[in-house]
């Protein structure tokens, strides 16, 4: 999820039909630059070096779920169809194959199919740092609290749902504790609670009313080591 | 055996490490310089697969989903859309405004 807005202007993507690191290249209506869709980056053309401002989204979650926290939503269609029956990339999914077209590169850390939470923390000096979450670790619980180069991180995967978000884990600058009290409804050790699909609480005791939303990505791990290799991999 | 034959036997193997050496070093490094400069490959031509630069869509009360498919959801200044992943397979890009963000949705 990118903003389309770029030094002023606005730009309209399509697809190339081009893969780099077996991951999809957008182009650029206006200039015919190539993009990366994993990092945002211009890999060629006249922007070449530019960089999408990524956005916060719900990478996935289940249909029912998002549209009870959000009832006013409106759903994408396209020649009056909301969905389609099947999932056309179905066997891809299924198979250990890693890329479309098959990639000689793997970290054989984690096996190439395994799906995990991608995060980056930008630190004071603009040093990046990476780190993936097998969604492995979430069989046994929703809620995650880690700390990356000392940002205080809340990461929440819902097994049934698949609803991913990453956050913050501090409140008016002060770092919290949290418990999952239900599906998707956590609690600070202020005991305020948290919708954990929205970011928003139901207490007024503080002067924020969400949490910072961080950008994630649900993303197989080959691609996700392929593009950031000097990953970390949380381990509970 | 001919002495002479040995030389060349010996001359030729000396050539054959060599040779090895040569490809291991070629190996390693062409490895790390392909990371660093991977190939753009096409498979299909531009616009093969249709982004979506004039999305429409329909109140959640309207759409045809079943409970547990799975979208995309975003929300930006109180405005929410939702995007059916198994739609998003056959255009990947949907080029949308949400909240008065002008946004790139990517599958």
């Amino acid at each position: 999820m990118y903003s389309r807005e770029l030094d002023g202007k606005t730009y309209t993507f399509g697809v190339s039909g081009k893969l780099w690191r077996d991951a999809l290249l957008m182009y650029d209506h206006q200039t015919r630059s190539l993009w990366s869709h994993i990092t945002g980056e211009a890999i060629q053309g006249k922007l070449k070096g530019k960089k999408l401002t990524p956005l916060t989204s719900m990478p996935q979650i289940a249909w029912k779920t998002w549209m009870t926290n959000y009832p006013q939503t409106k759903v994408l269609s396209v020649k009056n169809r909301e969905s389609l029956e099947r999932d056309n990339y179905a066997n891809y999914h299924k198979s250990q194959r890693a890329g479309v077209s098959g990639t000689s590169y793997t970290d054989k850390r984690l096996p190439n199919k395994s799906l995990v939470i991608g995060v980056q923390i930008e630190d004071k000096n603009g040093k990046k740092h990476y780190r993936a979450y097998p969604l492995t670790v979430f069989a046994k619980t929703a809620l995650i609290q880690d700390t990356v180069n000392d940002m205080p991180l809340l990461i929440f995967h819902s097994k049934d749902t698949f609803a991913t978000a990453v956050y913050k884990r501090s409140v008016d600058g002060k770092i919290e504790n949290f418990e999952l009290k239900d599906d998707y409804l956590s609690q600070d050790n202020q005991g305020r609670l948290w919708n954990l699909i929205t970011g928003k609480t139901t207490s007024s005791k503080q002067q924020v009313a969400s949490l910072e939303r961080l950008t994630a990505l649900n993303i197989y791990w080959f691609a996700w080591a392929r593009f950031y290799p000097d990953t970390s991999i949380y381990k509970p | 055996m001919d002495p002479n034959v040995n030389v060349k036997m010996k001359s030729y193997q000396v050539l054959q490490s060599f040779l090895v050496i040569i490809m291991f070093f070629f190996i390693v490094f062409n490895t790390t310089a392909d990371y660093e400069n991977d190939p753009i490959r096409t498979l299909l031509p531009f616009d093969a697969i249709p982004a979506i630069t004039k999305p429409q869509f329909v109140p959640a009360a309207k759409a045809k989903l079943d409970a547990d498919a799975p979208v995309i959801g975003v929300n930006f200044n109180g405005e929410s859309h939702a995007y059916s992943l198994y739609l998003l397979n056959g255009h990947e890009i949907v080029n949308d405004v949400v909240g008065g963000k002008k946004i790139a949705t990517t599958w």
